[in-house]
């Protein structure tokens, strides 16, 4: 009984002890900053998240002082960013900021898994600082879902010796019969060099090559029509109109001239390999080359600020990509993340980035303004890209998109292998896209 | 007589593996079933999942390109099948002969079924790549034309059972390998002794003997090729012009790239019915 009760006193001794010795007993207490972490998931490549994560995050510690906030973002390959987020968002794990593809809007935003930010974008009032199709690219049934970011137009690259080689002048190649021809004298001048003379692409994303020829001709991927079974108004599939078989027919003359559709895509890498002579390629093949090339690259390279036209009174039209920036629904810090976001799209913050990394902006004062002239003596061709952007369009984000691109994908691969006529494809495919749409 | 516990005491033993059969195996199997009976897109997965009966497999059995994956499947497991198998079995018996070094000969055959599916299939992509491939390089340097081993509509399939074959032939060497390495030696020796020639020994000892092992491996290799999508996917999409889209890799598609889950589950139900098949197919024809 004795030893029990010297044990018990000395083990209530020696932990009054230790927790009197203890730092917080010692020095005065602290009060605790809030923490919070950020999390998002987002496109690869990393280099340009990581600008833009650490600038936004500066500001964004500076305007709250008394949050301790942290961004933990997670850099993905372009499918599985998309397998990741609809994995999360399903499994309503919070996440607080995702980089969406514009054609993932529609489908994301009707599976309820974004936030609407119209209100927050209302309030924030940069609309008119938008180029419209950027601005509009963000929205899905008239509200906002999300911050279109950055941009990259399609356009015609061309090696300058290998034209020379075939005596072919560039400007020529401006319409499309010039095209055609263009490709006839490359291919025979270039023969047994292992060069081809014209890029066709024949991978995946072939109707976004198709779609320029589409717009410039007036034509639509999808129109809204009335008498929908279920939807009262709604998405019509419009590309098998006489604009679209007309575009799908300089497709097929582009075949019969020997130009070959490439099921493999390396970006402009197969361009900056020399291993064709013209390639139609997103703003993007400049970081094929080595960034101490750009300042002269334009003796080497030249540029086309457009897809070729029927003749020349017609307007040319490109594709626009990039990426959008939204506020998941499972979000827990929605108001944080609209603070990250706004920031991560300040010209202050993005126009380094851009400048960085060779894309174009999606806002008028870095494309026009006093930001231009910064971007254009870095970026090669700056100013020809940015001329595009008013003739830029954007793919439907309806949820059905991908479906839709399949069947058009269908028909494009059926003028390369010869096995229907455009209008047959065209409408066949139509057919299937409006059983998709539900009609 | 023996307790209670003693009488549970085998199926307690059991209860770990037919856990992990339920977690793993059997509930999925129940979940994709649901699912296929509901209408489950990437667009309705947070509301209320509408019961649609059959409607899912109607719209499978009623799309063209379901037909063409079929048929593309036929081609793509019967060529894979049939070369992994014929190689494999050839492979096997030669190392099986006294072969100096064969120890290190068969480690290096495995070599290419310890590599991810994924590197396999791009290492196939740029091999077959018409411009900058090898194969095209030398054909070229002897004189032949390009060829388009993945472009071309009526030869794409024949390129993506070459990268198959090549991936999965190796584990048929260690598979019919091991099976060899199980025969009593001493049959050899006394069919020797009756004067049987070594192709006679093979016909009349070898496969008999291998033939358990022969099942397995073809069940096993036939399935595998079956549900395999990553090489498909890898190096073409499925193109050009659905040539290339076996089944797995339309049901992959149809889940994954356009959001529609409960037809991707209908896909995979028909397939679970096909494996089904194929081993009932099998047993019954290598019974006897």
């Amino acid at each position: 009984m004795k030893i029990s009760k010297v044990i018990c006193t000395s083990l209530v001794l020696t932990i009054v002890l230790v927790v009197s010795l203890a730092p917080g007993f010692t020095t005065p207490v602290v009060a605790q900053k809030q923490q919070v972490t950020l999390t998002a998931i987002v496109a690869e490549p990393k280099e340009r998240w990581d600008i833009l994560f650490n600038d936004a995050l500066q500001k964004l510690r500076e305007k709250h002082p008394d949050i301790d906030i942290q961004v933990d973002y997670r850099v993905l390959p372009y499918d599985a960013t998309r397998t990741q987020i609809l994995t999360a968002m399903v499994g309503r794990t919070p996440i607080d900021l995702i980089s969406v593809d514009q054609i993932w809007l529609g489908e994301f935003a009707q599976g309820e898994f974004l936030t609407d930010l119209t209100e927050r974008a209302n309030t924030w009032g940069k609309e008119k600082d938008w180029y419209k199709t950027n601005w509009d690219g963000g929205k899905y049934n008239n509200k906002v879902y999300g911050i279109w970011a950055w941009t990259d137009v399609r356009a015609m690259w061309y090696w300058k010796d290998l034209l020379n080689q075939a005596s072919l002048d560039p400007n020529s190649l401006k319409t499309w019969n010039g095209y055609i021809t263009g490709a006839k004298q490359l291919n025979d001048a270039l023969k047994g060099q292992g060069i081809q003379g014209m890029h066709l692409v024949g991978a995946s994303h072939s109707p976004d090559m198709w779609y320029p020829y589409l717009w410039m001709l007036g034509g639509e991927i999808l129109e809204q029509k009335s008498g929908h079974p279920t939807k009262g108004t709604y998405w019509f599939p419009a590309y098998n109109s006489t604009e679209g078989v007309r575009a799908l027919e300089f497709i097929k003359e582009q075949i019969n001239a020997g130009i070959k559709p490439q099921i493999n895509h390396f970006w402009g890498q197969e361009f900056a390999d020399k291993k064709f002579a013209v390639m139609l390629e997103g703003s993007w093949l400049l970081g094929t080359f080595p960034r101490e090339q750009w300042a002269n690259i334009d003796q080497r390279v030249g540029m086309l600020p457009m897809f070729s036209v029927p003749n020349e009174n017609n307007m040319t039209a490109t594709m626009m990509g990039g990426w959008i920036l939204s506020i998941p629904e499972t979000s827990k810090n929605k108001d944080l993340s609209w603070e990250l976001l706004t920031l991560m799209v300040e010209p202050e913050v993005l126009t380094p980035m851009l400048q960085k990394e060779g894309y174009l902006p999606t806002q008028k004062p870095i494309g026009e303004g006093p930001y231009a002239s910064q971007l254009n003596t870095t970026i090669p061709y700056y100013n020809e890209m940015i001329s595009m952007i008013s003739v830029g369009h954007s793919r439907p984000n309806v949820p059905e998109y991908p479906q839709i691109a399949d069947n058009i994908k269908q028909a494009i691969d059926e003028i390369y292998f010869g096995a229907k006529e455009p209008k047959q494809a065209l409408n066949e495919a139509a057919l299937k896209s409006a059983k998709v749409l539900g009609w | 007589m023996p307790s209670i516990f003693e009488k549970a005491e085998p199926y307690l033993f059991l209860t770990p593996a037919l856990a992990i059969l339920l977690i793993f195996l059997i509930f999925p199997l129940f979940w994709n079933t649901y699912i296929s009976l509901h209408d489950v897109s990437l667009t309705t997965i947070l509301r209320g999942w509408e019961y649609i009966g059959g409607t899912n497999f109607i719209n499978l059995f009623n799309d063209p390109n379901f037909y063409t994956s079929l048929k593309v499947t036929l081609m793509f497991v019967g060529g894979s099948v049939a070369l992994q198998f014929g190689i494999g079995m050839l492979m096997s018996v030669l190392l099986h002969q006294q072969v100096r070094a064969s120890g290190v000969l068969r480690a290096i055959f495995i070599i290419p079924w310890t590599i991810s599916a994924v590197i396999a299939a791009f290492s196939f992509k740029f091999i077959f790549d018409y411009n900058f491939g090898i194969l095209n390089y030398l054909l070229n340097e002897i004189g032949l034309q390009s060829v388009g081993w993945l472009s071309d509509p009526s030869i794409v399939i024949w390129s993506l059972v070459i990268a198959n074959v090549w991936y999965g032939t190796p584990f048929t060497i260690l598979f019919l390998t091991a099976g060899l390495l199980s025969i009593n030696p001493t049959i050899y020796e006394a069919a020797v002794i009756d004067g049987a020639t070594k192709i006679r020994s093979f016909i009349y000892i070898t496969l008999p003997l291998l033939k358990p092992f022969i099942v397995i491996n073809l069940i096993l290799i036939t399935m595998w090729s079956v549900n395999f999508f990553d090489i498909q996917l890898i190096m073409t999409g499925g193109g050009p012009l659905f040539a290339s889209t076996t089944a797995s890799l339309y049901m992959y598609r149809q889940a994954f790239e356009f959001g529609l889950l409960s037809k991707g589950a209908s896909a995979g139900i028909v397939l679970i019915a096909i494996n089904i098949s194929i081993a009932f197919i099998y047993h019954k024809l290598f019974r006897r």
